[in-house]
């Protein structure tokens, strides 16, 4: 269980603050799948920085069972977040001059997983392994993000617009191997779109604006990523 | 302008490596040229000993530092084209697509050698301000009548106008050659990352020492400026030593200075980009959750056999250079020392290169640990 407290967040000085989270409050539940939506700058990745501990708060507490993250030093900030988080960005984040088999390693050698080739295999890149990023498309490099952050076996994924970089049919592709793998691991899930379809596939729907929660939906019906519209 | 003067102030360590050169090439051009001028004049054979001795030590002195120096600049120069284009590859990829020719957009690169033309200028004008001085050195035991320092402007334009205008032509048709790189590539910023080794070699390899052996492979030229800085510091610091007893105190103070200036200066520009360069790299892996010490040994921790390998050169051309200096320049002059390779010498640079070069090291690792989360997401 993941218990957001009074969370908030501001930046700029004094004269010329911007707060982005207005005491923020929400729980998590283990092996959830949770979308958070919301139109641009109205606070959704913040919020996912701050929850999964590359951002400190203002104030508020963010607690992952017993632990405090916001309490956390850095050092143990960094032990907790490779102990229990995974990462999926945007942009992928590869690092350009390794292989698609050293990418993953990244995340499997932190966990000491050795089958790490295992989830190569899940994302289907199993034939692509001696490539480097920029030989691959973008979906290709995006499916290599989602096994990288896998390969470190984390308890809770954050996903920061995964498919804002891709096209329709990429896009429900790399959903699809996300889901997949959500149900045979049982990860916690949190991604942040602005893609209201997308949020079909959640469990837990919630709705940000300028900085606040405005809803919190359950989805009984969740529908898989070749369901949805886009 | 595609590259203007805030570029090329980044080429800082150009202009530093030039400014020391011209600096040692005037001090020894400027007075063989004027003690030939007198040469009639000397007419004992000690003077006229001496007066062979100097002016072949100021042609070795002015070949070697300024070769060397000025080989290092070229180097530094092209990697700094090579570099600029990599991380501008969008901004020169729209231009080219516009229908800029190569050449429209390379001759821009001319700024760069301004940073040439800064330093040489700084290092004439500083020897010339040191020449009186130097001229008393080079005459303490009064062999030659007294020497004025003249200004000759063949020098001026030999050591000042040539080597900017030859970096200036340089940077636009090294620029020129770089960017007949494909717009969709340039666009894309799409570098040539391919590994140097087999996949089969490194397959088994755990990621952290793949990702040395990468940064290292990936960043060739930060390979030679790191072992530059280790090779300046080891060459000019135990030269330095040597010269109070085979020259003057002075000279010895000059060496000292030049060296340790150079050899700061590659060292922090060399390991500032290195930083600079894997930012995304560093910040990604501390997302993920790697201690910073992971982040830094991986990074940093690549280069330093290279700068033991830059320091065992040093001292081997240190050794090499006063070797020939006294037994051939000097054969013919009395009262030269007898020279021999000095091992206490070595061993008290030794000692100060390494907590140095780790002090430095440490400072980057700092570095690392201030980067911010965030600035992999900043894109």
């Amino acid at each position: 269980m993941i218990s957001i407290s009074d969370i908030e967040k501001s930046y700029g000085n004094a004269g010329n603050k911007n707060q982005v989270l207005k005491r923020i409050s929400l729980q998590i539940t283990d092996g959830d799948f949770v979308v958070i939506l919301g139109a641009s700058g109205s606070g959704k990745s913040t919020f996912l920085n701050v929850i999964s501990g590359l951002e400190r708060p203002d104030s508020g507490s963010v607690i992952y069972g017993t632990t405090d993250i916001t309490k956390l030093s850095d050092g143990a900030l960094t032990q907790f977040r490779k102990d229990n988080i995974g990462f999926i960005f945007q942009q992928y984040y590869l690092l350009p001059n390794m292989t698609v088999e050293k990418n993953v390693r990244m995340g499997a050698d932190l966990a000491g997983n050795r089958e790490y080739r295992e989830m190569i295999t899940a994302v289907g890149l199993e034939d692509k392994t001696g490539k480097y990023p920029g030989e691959l498309s973008g979906g290709e490099q995006q499916r290599v993000s989602v096994a990288r952050a896998l390969a470190k076996k984390p308890k809770t994924l954050f996903l920061d617009e995964p498919t804002g970089a891709l096209d329709e049919q990429t896009g429900r592709q790399v959903l699809d191997y996300i889901c997949r793998l959500h149900k045979e691991y049982g990860f916690t899930i949190v991604m942040v779109t602005h893609n209201q379809n997308i949020a079909e596939m959640a469990n837990t729907i919630i709705k940000m604006n300028s900085g606040k929660i405005a809803a919190v939906y359950t989805n009984e019906k969740q529908k898989t990523a070749y369901e949805i519209g886009w | 302008m595609v590259v203007g003067i805030k570029d090329a102030l980044k080429l800082i360590g150009i202009s530093i490596i030039a400014c020391c050169a011209v600096f040692v090439c005037t001090l020894f051009l400027d007075y063989n040229i004027d003690i030939a001028a007198m040469k009639n004049e000397i007419t004992t054979a000690g003077g006229i000993t001496m007066y062979n001795a100097i002016v072949s030590t100021g042609k070795v002195v002015a070949a070697v530092s300024g070769g060397c120096l000025a080989i290092t600049s070229v180097i530094m120069l092209l990697f700094y084209v090579k570099n600029y284009i990599d991380t501008h590859g969008r901004e020169l990829g729209i231009l080219k697509a516009l229908g800029y020719s190569n050449f429209k957009i390379a001759k821009h690169f001319w700024v760069f050698g301004s940073s040439v033309f800064v330093g040489c200028a700084l290092g004439y004008g500083l020897a010339f301000l040191y020449l009186p001085s130097f001229y008393e050195l080079q005459n303490a035991e009064h062999l030659f009548p007294e020497i004025k320092v003249q200004f000759h402007l063949s020098v001026a334009f030999l050591l000042v106008g040539v080597p900017a205008i030859s970096f200036a032509a340089l940077a636009v048709i090294y620029a020129c050659f770089r960017l007949k790189t494909p717009v969709l590539d340039l666009l894309k910023e799409k570098c040539a990352y391919k590994a140097a080794v087999s996949e089969k070699e490194t397959k088994d390899m755990p990621f952290l020492k793949e990702l040395t052996r990468s940064t290292v492979r990936s960043r060739k030229s930060f390979v030679f400026f790191i072992a530059f800085s280790a090779f300046c510091f080891s060459a000019m610091v135990q030269m330095s030593m040597s010269m109070t007893d085979l020259s003057s105190k002075e000279m010895a103070v000059m060496i000292l200075t030049i060296g340790l200036i150079l050899a700061f200066m590659t060292l922090f520009l060399s390991l500032s980009s290195v930083v600079k360069g894997n930012t995304k790299t560093i910040a990604m892996m501390r997302v993920f959750g790697y201690k910073h010490s992971d982040c830094s040994k991986a990074v940093l921790g690549g280069y330093r056999p290279f700068s033991y390998i830059g320091f065992a050169i040093g001292t081997i051309y240190q050794y090499a250079l006063l070797k020939i200096m006294v037994t051939i320049v000097f054969a013919d002059v009395g009262n030269v020392p007898e020279y021999s390779f000095d091992f206490t010498a070595c061993a008290i640079t030794l000692g100060l290169f390494i907590p140095t070069y780790e002090i430095a090291m440490y400072g980057y690792s700092r570095r690392i640990k201030k980067l911010p989360l965030k600035s992999v997401m900043l894109e």
